[in-house]
């Protein structure tokens, strides 16, 4: 059989490639702007505040480069089988990477709204949701480019932890609430804050579902959290290997 | 136990003691299988056309077959009706049941069988000296039938299953050729389904026509599907992709993969038929 690593069509690799770089940039800007967001709370930056705010356009942007891209893909070349769910797939990602970038902007609103009042010690208590909200993107986006189905099922479950670390931080959060009520309204931006975080997990384990849909056809949505093996499971029909998605080289500077 | 047949001498198959295929049922509640195909071998001479293939095609379905130029899948088309015993040196091993009666068997005369099982071609070919009336009712003459009455009716009545009696009712009396291109290919298909066939088999049917007679062909598929068995040959994917229940694979004169549409097109089992059908060989 002839080298199967490429399309007949030259134009359909450049086409998909492209889509793909589109999207891995949108993910790297989407990894800063939340790194960033909450980096300007603890570090008490306002210019920081000021750049992941403006930073959210260029995003924007990119996701409607993505969709263009994935709609000239479709209707040029009519994919079929996993170009097909790729294409879907990078178009699903985008769209799930332009809300995560919403939630850093919002957290960056907040931040720059709590840098102006005296400094609350408790923000500390939203580093371990933060910490864990960024592994899980940095994952997940592994899982993308790795075509590692273990790592993206994982996800969910890892989610539902976040939904838990969210709902402890909001009842301490209440607690001082009741101490201290005339910093109400700082406590409510960090419950929101946290809150903002626990939704971008939330979009990061949309992006596990389409993750796995692109690797193995499988649609894991509203399945909860899957059991250890389930990777073997959905892979076990399937003699395809799975295709990780195809990342050019920057070119030399 | 396998079975070789020479075509060549095919010629003393039993002259044609009626075929003994049991009707099918009308709307019968299980779906049953129209084809089981089992080991199936097919040369051209030296040349090894198909090779053991085995896969049912349940009734009143549509089945497509893929596969690059060259892989059998014309020639596993045309052994459903035993039309490849046309080619001369051709031979075939194996056994095809037609609800369940060996197609093959000494006793079934293949002319018979042809009428059972219909055909339909790439490029239409109406009879160039008959008119439309002529060329849909002359499967019915050459079988004997010369009620007028009743030609007429059948006529009319393919004519609107293949979906070209409003185009053509005023002008029954001009020569087939006379139409366009996808005109002549629905024409075709209304002469296949007059002699009230089972089986519909087509072999690129829409592969000579403009878009918007591919679909019109293509709409006609899906509507004669709810009465006939459908086998479709196509070198367009996403007409198979569009039109068929099920798909098969053909490379190399075997068969690769056969499932769904729609697993097939989204989830192949195997690699060869993921870079077939994504473009990455053929």
């Amino acid at each position: 059989m002839a080298d199967t690593s490429r399309h007949i069509l030259g134009t359909y690799d450049a086409a998909i490639s492209a889509l793909q770089n589109d999207l891995l940039m949108m993910a790297s800007l989407c990894e800063r702007n939340l790194r960033n967001s909450l980096g300007c709370l603890l570090n008490r930056d306002e210019d920081l505040c000021n750049v992941t705010i403006a930073d959210d356009e260029e995003i924007d942007q990119l996701e409607k480069q993505v969709d263009k891209n994935g709609i000239d893909l479709l209707r040029r070349f009519q994919p079929v089988a996993s170009d097909l769910r790729h294409v879907v797939a990078a178009m699903k990602l985008s769209g799930n990477l332009e809300r995560i970038a919403d939630q850093a902007v919002n957290i960056a609103r907040k931040a720059r709204k709590l840098n102006r009042a005296p400094l609350l010690t408790e923000v500390s208590f939203l580093e371990p949701i933060y910490r864990e909200v960024t592994t899980m993107l940095s994952d997940v986006l592994h899982a993308y480019t790795e075509a590692n189905i273990d790592l993206a099922i994982g996800i969910p479950a890892r989610d539902k932890k976040l939904d838990a670390m969210n709902h402890e931080i909001t009842e301490k959060l209440t607690v001082q609430m009741t101490k201290f009520p005339d910093r109400i309204t700082e406590y409510l931006d960090l419950v929101f804050i946290a809150r903002h975080l626990e939704r971008a997990g939330d979009h990061v384990k949309n992006m596990a579902e389409d993750v796995v849909f692109a690797i193995a056809a499988e649609d894991i949505r509203h399945m909860g959290a899957l059991r250890p093996g389930s990777a073997a499971d959905l892979l076990g029909e399937k003699a395809v290997e799975p295709v990780p998605a195809r990342i050019e080289e920057p070119p030399a500077a | 136990m396998e079975r070789i047949q020479d075509i060549e001498s095919a010629s003393t198959v039993a002259p044609a003691a009626a075929f003994p295929l049991k009707a099918s049922a009308p709307h019968a509640p299980a779906q049953r299988n129209a084809f089981e195909v089992t080991t199936l071998n097919v040369w051209y001479g030296q040349k090894h056309a198909v090779q053991d293939c085995t896969l049912n095609i349940p009734e009143r379905t549509i089945t497509a077959i893929i596969g690059p130029s060259g892989c059998g899948k014309s020639t596993f088309l045309r052994c459903l009706n035993r039309m490849h015993e046309l080619v001369p040196r051709a031979r075939i091993a194996g056994t095809i049941r037609f609800f369940g009666q060996d197609l093959y068997a000494p006793q079934i005369d293949p002319a018979v069988v042809r009428r059972r099982i219909g055909m339909v071609f790439q490029k239409s070919n109406p009879f160039p000296t008959m008119s439309i009336a002529e060329n849909v009712t002359v499967g019915l003459r050459l079988n004997g039938i010369g009620n007028r009455a009743y030609l007429r009716e059948r006529m009319e009545q393919s004519l609107r299953m293949a979906a070209l009696w409003d185009e053509v009712k005023d002008d029954l009396g001009k020569p087939g050729v006379s139409l366009s291109g996808g005109q002549q290919q629905r024409l075709c298909i209304a002469r296949a389904i007059a002699t009230q066939p089972e089986v519909l088999l087509m072999d690129e049917p829409a592969s000579a026509l403009d878009p918007i007679a591919t679909m019109k062909v293509e709409e006609l598929i899906h509507q004669l599907s709810r009465d006939y068995t459908i086998v479709i040959v196509t070198h367009n994917m996403q007409q198979a992709s569009r039109v068929s229940d099920k798909t098969a694979f053909f490379y190399l004169g075997r068969l690769i993969e056969y499932n769904d549409t729609e697993k097939l097109f989204t989830r192949p089992r195997e690699k060869q038929t993921e870079d077939y059908i994504s473009g990455r060989f053929g």
